[in-house]
């Protein structure tokens, strides 16, 4: 009789801790649901990044909670798994309300309603942008809003072994054009045995096509695939007459530390330069061997000027899921304006949007971020274009065929008629929405 | 009060209600976990779906797209089937050759199998990966121990359209910690008497092993071989880290383009679809594997 009971007893009782349990979990959720719409100081923000970002970020929302009271939740991630996540987050309406944005997303992002309009608060004062430049509070803007704010801003440019050049004797001038530098690539790869890297993950088509007039927007530019065939050509030259890098050589790869500028054994697999944003200067020179100084030019094409472009190198945006847009405002407002919080992000997220920041923080500048600096006002903004319309969907399709498609031009399986004509029908199909 | 607590004993005093109460946690967890993200990936394969904005029902546009239009779908299908059929049975045979080593009960037996286990365990990480490719680069390990023995050489293993995938093969091979325990376990059952009987009727060592050995070991093979099949199908994380697909997509796995259909290119719609054709896939050859299970497989009793 006793030992019913107890039996009884213990199947209520695992009974009661299961359903406690699942109870549990799901009053935890909503509870956190509620503060966060309830209690006005708490903010959550991603980005995406390196550790270094990550340490000064979360120090300086540390600081913001010490001034304002605000606790900001951080999230950070790499590059791709970035993106997965707000992609999803998104889809449920729940993106943290400051979040990290790209060129190649904003616009995608804004057209879908994912960012807040930040133009009320800008006009009521919210946000100060009177030290931000129209050109570069412009780079934020899609149809009519601004749906970011440039956290910085970069160019992509050319790295070199200045270090080997020097050795060789040769000087490179900024604005170089693209026949110089196919002679002085092959002038260094006959007397080094190093080789060039210009075709580089897909980079350089951005600037062939800006220097040629035939900038893709919800298309290709151009009217044929024969637009495309003297950029094919000029690699389908360069792996033949063996100035240019190819895979067999050495892996193309989006990884820094990687690249055959400053890694490899020999000058067999190495290259004497590669293309690549203005910002990594600092990365560069961290992996490049010890004694090797690398630095910064523009990208040669046919018409520097044209090519030439200053672009934002990330921007910060409110998500159109916050609760709170007011205080998410604000601590946009701080992350864009104050010098305080400028003293430890320094240039991380590139040359700061705000003029006044900018100076104020250049004497603590490392010399490679005061180098990429000089080299963005100096060089590139004197002589640059306006900075191109935002990728359309189906652009990092397009960007992965190409990729491809120098590959097999770099393997020899096509010509550079070939990968034109591939290009110019099967990119137009991506871009298109096919 | 007290009818209501009695008749609630009642209920819950019922052998089969008590079983179900304790199954709830994973009946629920398939459902909640497993069905119906299931069932939603496959209204989402009909659909023109990018995640951030909503689905939009296009029939059957990104099947038919799959099977007559997208080339990688087709590469990257290759690279898949090359890499299973050739990956899998590889691993048997080095699981069933150490297996039949470690068999023998020595002192330091233990600490073998635990070892050769080992990199079944950290091989699919993506230190692993990482470790791998640097191996495998023109100044890694690999062509250091080709100079050693006088091929001197900066062959960049991972960027020929021919030696990349072999460098995965020999990953997955690596891998035959959990093939070798179940060879082990079974070739422990296999009875005395039966290599008794074969030394009387004066059987040798590779005789014993066609005949007595090999014929009692195929269900486990059959198990194997299935199970390490349907892994094989589903390899991501080597591809994705060591090789991204490159040289030329011959090392592009179906798993990773799928991924960067979904979160890459934003076609989440597109990727459903090619989940469920992966699905079929391993359910088919799966299916087949069974149907050729009377022709090879020896079933006591």
């Amino acid at each position: 009789m006793k030992n019913k009971y107890l039996k009884k007893a213990a199947v209520l009782a695992m009974t009661g801790i299961i359903a406690a349990g699942s109870l549990a979990a799901c009053g935890s959720d909503k509870k956190d649901e509620s503060a966060n719409a309830e209690n006005a100081k708490e903010l959550s923000m991603a980005w995406w990044g390196n550790q270094v970002r990550n340490e000064r970020t979360q120090q300086v929302l540390d600081k913001y909670k010490e001034e304002t009271g605000v606790t900001v939740k951080g999230q950070f991630f790499q590059w791709d798994d970035y993106w997965s996540k707000m992609a999803t987050s998104a889809a449920g309406k729940k993106m943290p309300d400051i979040i990290q944005m790209d060129m190649s997303y904003i616009k995608q992002y804004a057209d879908k309603g994912q960012l807040l309009d930040l133009t009320p608060y800008i006009e009521d004062g919210t946000l100060e942008t009177s030290e931000i430049t129209e050109d570069v509070l412009n780079m934020g803007k899609v149809e009519d809003g601004i749906y970011g704010i440039a956290s910085g801003t970069s160019s992509s440019c050319m790295f070199y072994n200045k270090t080997l050049l020097d050795e060789l004797g040769i000087t490179i001038e900024d604005n170089m054009s693209l026949d110089d530098f196919v002679a002085i690539s092959k002038e260094v790869y006959e007397k080094s045995g190093y080789r060039a890297n210009l075709y580089h993950y897909g980079l350089y088509m951005d600037m062939y096509a800006r220097a040629n007039d035939i900038q893709a927007t919800d298309k290709l530019g151009g009217d044929s695939a024969e637009d495309y065939v003297p950029y094919f050509q000029t690699l389908e030259d360069g792996i033949k007459e063996g100035w240019h890098i190819s895979p067999s050589q050495a892996a193309d790869t989006a990884s820094v530390e990687e690249d055959p500028m400053v890694y490899g054994s020999s000058p067999e697999n190495m290259t004497w330069c590669t293309i690549n944003g203005s910002a990594q200067l600092t990365a560069y020179q961290a992996a490049a061997p010890e004694g090797t100084d690398i630095d910064l030019t523009t990208i040669p094409t046919t018409d520097p000027a044209k090519s030439n472009y200053v672009k934002p190198s990330m921007y910060f945006s409110v998500s159109a899921d916050t609760k709170n847009p007011e205080e998410a405002v604000k601590l946009l407002n701080y992350l864009s304006n104050s010098t305080d919080a400028y003293d430890i992000l320094l240039a991380e997220r590139g040359i700061p949007a705000s003029g006044k920041v900018t100076e104020a923080i250049m004497p603590k500048l490392s010399q490679e971020e005061q180098e990429n600096a000089e080299f963005i006002n100096d060089v590139i903004t004197p002589n640059s274009s306006p900075m191109p319309p935002f990728p359309v969907e189906g652009s990092s399709q397009a960007q992965d065929l190409l990729r491809k498609l120098e590959e097999k031009v770099k393997y020899g399986e096509y010509t550079a008629q070939e990968a034109a004509g591939e290009y110019f029908t099967e990119a137009n199909k991506m871009l298109a929405g096919e | 009060m007290k009818q209501k607590n009695s008749s609630f004993y009642k209920f819950i005093n019922k052998e089969k209600n008590v079983g179900i109460i304790f199954c709830l946690p994973f009946i629920i967890g398939f459902l909640v976990f497993l069905i119906v993200p299931m069932g939603i990936s496959l209204y989402y394969s009909f659909c023109d779906y990018d995640i951030l904005s909503p689905a939009e029902f296009v029939g059957l546009k990104n099947y038919i797209y799959m099977f007559t239009q997208d080339e990688t779908f087709w590469r990257s299908m290759k690279a898949t089937i090359y890499f299973a059929l050739v990956s899998v049975p590889l691993r048997l045979i080095f699981a069933l050759l150490v297996a039949m080593i470690l068999v023998r009960s020595s002192k330091a037996a233990g600490f073998y199998r635990a070892a050769y286990y080992l990199p079944s365990i950290i091989g699919g990480s993506v230190a692993v990966a990482i470790l791998w490719k640097r191996m495998f680069a023109p100044d890694g390990v690999v062509n250091s121990l080709l100079g050693m023995i006088g091929i001197d050489t900066k062959f960049a293993w991972l960027s020929d359209t021919k030696t990349a995938i072999w460098t995965l093969i020999i990953l997955a091979i690596w891998q035959f910690g959990s093939s070798m325990l179940i060879f082990l376990s079974a070739l422990k059952q296999i009875p005395k008497e039966l290599y008794e009987a074969a030394d009387v009727d004066g059987a040798n060592k590779i005789t014993k092993f066609f005949k007595v050995t090999l014929p009692l070991l195929t269900p486990t093979i059959f198990f194997n071989l299935v199970m390490q099949m349907i892994n094989g199908f589903l390899a991501f994380t080597q591809s994705l880290i060591i090789t991204q697909g490159k040289p030329m997509d011959t090392t592009l796995f179906y798993a990773v383009y799928m991924y960067q259909q979904s979160f890459n290119f934003n076609q989440s719609g597109y990727a459903s679809a090619m989940a469920w054709v992966m699905l079929l896939i391993i359910a088919a050859i799966t299916f087949l594997l069974f149907k050729t299970k009377k022709f090879w497989v020896y079933e006591q009793g």
